[in-house]
């Protein structure tokens, strides 16, 4: 069977004042129906940009090449703007890290929420605002009529990102994009939106992409894992393997930079990754991660490091190898600390 | 005698509400808190729970409505601006916004020390690079702006300022939700690092339980302008005896398998502190919450363990 969403080598290049910027490298994706895959990095990884490219929403001036872009078989490169129409918003929705910049703050909810209804769909009034009210209370928003009649900004954060979550499940799409979808809010209100999330996943079987930095998020929700350093995919798998036992360094530092109550000693020193996320400007000749790297050693510094294929769905651009699990150095980390 | 005290202090605004007459917003509604000399304190608590209004007040930015604050007995009213400068620095959440960005990293970090006059141009450079080494930033950056630098080494620069007239307490507001986790375990690192060098007074606020748990010696938790929940660290965390402070601790997010999602046991939204309810401010989104609860509003009791709750929990969450 096709697979809903299908990315081999997708590239990204935007031409500047000084060369030429390269924020995604040869990315390879596979979403399933009903599937969660999480895009895991720091920012200016590329993870943001992948998404938005997967919507054809990639920087006007930018140059996409890919081997293949596919959404249910059928292939998304270019596409014209009406063909896109019919697509975006419709089949692939997208939840937005901050719902009060995603929304129009002079329009009513209801305004606009039946605008993207009746875009897609032959709709009166009457029927979109009874198919809004529907989802709204379906994601548990409280007196759903009443915040028709509302502006963002006299709603919560919270609120807010319920209605986003509405908002793209209005059209009944198959694929989501969820770019940071709970960053912006606070803890117990992410845990609820989380819920919200595997729920109506759950139900209408759409397959879900979440773009995030907090492992946290995707140990809680994800069915695959893929981790971005510097616009390529350095580590992939399920999550139970890549965060069972990470492979990569870089996966291993982000997860070592977590402080975990009852597990992390307080006042004890946090694992980080020294150094800072390259500007992607050059093509690479090496590893992507070697100026941070604590395991690197000559080969590294020779030519670039290709993905190779471990056990299980395991993938991993890296040359130690794959399958024995080791033990990250952390004294070696420590020593070259600054902070 | 605490090096900070807080006695009762509140804080209230007037809100215009278009051709209605004002409301009062009460964003602090009387909160009693020590800090000792030394201590890190961490104040936690969602958006809205008038934790900045807080740090506001403890940075004398904003007088309280009531009640008083103390820094070493003296009412910190009494102080003056630059007096009170030398005392009390604060690091603010968004080093993208705190920092002058057409001035230098050696001009942003020398200024507390020109405005106060100390020195020439040549002890101070001399500081500046001093307190750079001290926080992590390489000299070369000195005659960098803030457009060139990362978030982390940002917040590095204005820790830098914060530190250069040696101050003796620092009021963190979210230091870290603006940075990647990597840099923010850099940032808490430091801080932890800097409290022991510098023998600071640190008051870490912030929504993010786990975040602050690994620094503090104390945590205090507040709901809706008030303490609901105080207590060394390792206790608040082990056996939260808060339902809100549990419900807090249920919903980290830990980068571990099979944890699943968390299970709240939260109704409701958090209220509007406009219209404050009745009773425990809690008890409209409380699962255990009783006639008492609507009612009567809970004390903060307790020595060293303190809880406004009329049903407080005993029993470890975690077995």
């Amino acid at each position: 069977m096709t697979p809903l969403l299908e990315i081999r080598s997708l590239s990204l290049e935007i031409p500047v004042n000084d060369g030429l910027l390269r924020p995604i490298r040869s990315v390879d994706l596979t979403v399933e129906r009903g599937e969660t895959v999480a895009i895991v990095g720091e920012s200016g990884c590329g993870k943001s940009l992948t998404s938005l490219a997967v919507m054809g929403l990639q920087p006007q001036n930018a140059r996409l090449s890919a081997e293949r872009l596919a959404f249910q078989g059928e292939s998304l490169l270019g596409l014209d703007r009406r063909r896109w129409q019919a697509i975006r918003g419709k089949r692939i929705a997208m939840i937005f890290q901050d719902p009060m910049t995603a929304f129009d703050p002079c329009y009513r909810m209801g305004d606009q929420m039946a605008e993207i209804l009746r875009q897609h769909r032959p709709v009166s009034r009457a029927e979109a605002r009874e198919r809004i009210v529907a989802l709204l209370r379906r994601v548990g928003v409280p007196a759903p009529e009443d915040r028709l009649d509302q502006f963002p900004h006299q709603l919560s954060g919270g609120l807010r990102q319920r209605m986003m979550i509405a908002t793209a499940l209005l059209c009944e799409p198959e694929l989501i994009i969820a770019d940071e979808p709970t960053t912006a809010l606070d803890v117990t209100i992410q845990a609820q939106i989380l819920r919200l999330l595997a729920d109506v996943q759950q139900e209408t079987g759409v397959g879900l992409i979440l773009v995030t930095h907090d492992i946290g998020v995707v140990a809680g929700l994800a069915d695959r894992v893929v981790v971005m350093y510097g616009g390529e995919v350095v580590e992939s798998g399920t999550t139970d393997e890549v965060l069972g036992s990470p492979r990569h360094p870089y996966t291993a530092g982000l997860m070592r930079s977590i402080p975990v109550p009852g597990r992390t000693r307080r006042g004890q020193p946090l694992g980080h990754i020294p150094g800072l996320v390259p500007r992607p400007i050059a093509p690479l000749t090496a590893c992507g991660f070697l100026d941070r790297c604590e395991f690197r050693h000559e080969a590294c510094a020779a030519a670039p490091v290709p993905l190779r294929s471990g056990a299980g769905e395991r993938q991993l651009r890296c040359l130690l190898p794959i399958e024995t699990p080791r033990q990250p150095a952390e004294p070696l980390v420590a020593a070259t600390a600054i902070a | 005698m605490s090096l900070l005290e807080i006695t009762g202090a509140t804080r209230h605004y007037q809100v215009s509400a278009g051709l209605r007459r004002g409301r009062v917003l009460q964003a602090v509604r009387g909160i009693d808190l020590a800090v000792e000399e030394g201590e890190i304190l961490a104040i936690v608590g969602e958006s809205g729970c008038g934790k900045s209004t807080l740090a506001r007040l403890l940075l004398g930015i904003e007088e309280p409505s009531s009640g008083s604050i103390t820094v070493g007995g003296r009412p910190i009213g009494a102080y003056g601006r630059v007096e009170r400068a030398r005392l009390i620095q604060p690091i603010f959440q968004d080093p993208y916004s705190s920092l002058n960005p057409r001035m230098t990293v050696a001009g942003a970090i020398a200024a507390p020390l020109e405005v106060r006059g100390v020195g020439n141009g040549r002890s101070r450079l001399a500081a500046v690079h001093e307190i750079m080494d001290a926080v992590g930033l390489a000299r070369y950056l000195a005659g960098a702006y803030p457009s060139q630098l990362s978030g982390g080494q940002r917040q590095r620069v204005a820790i830098a300022r914060a530190l250069i007239g040696e101050p003796k307490i620092l009021i963190c507001d979210e230091p870290t939700s603006a940075l990647d986790v990597s840099v923010q375990s850099q940032i808490l690192n430091l801080l932890a690092r800097l409290h022991r060098s510098f023998r600071l007074t640190i008051v870490l606020i912030s929504h993010n339980l786990a975040v602050v748990g690994h620094l503090a010696d104390r945590v205090a938790v507040m709901y809706l302008g008030k303490v609901v929940e105080a207590g060394p660290t390792e206790a608040v965390f082990a056996e939260p005896r808060h339902p809100y402070t549990r419900e807090l601790m249920q919903a980290i997010l830990p980068p571990e398998l099979g944890r699943g999602l968390p299970e709240l046991r939260l109704k409701g939204e958090f209220p509007s502190p406009l219209a404050p309810p009745t009773g425990c401010a809690f008890h409209p989104r409380c699962i255990r919450a009783g006639d008492a609860c609507r009612e009567a509003v809970p004390e903060l009791a307790g020595s060293e363990r303190l809880v406004a709750c009329h049903y407080p929990l005993r029993e470890p969450v975690h077995a």
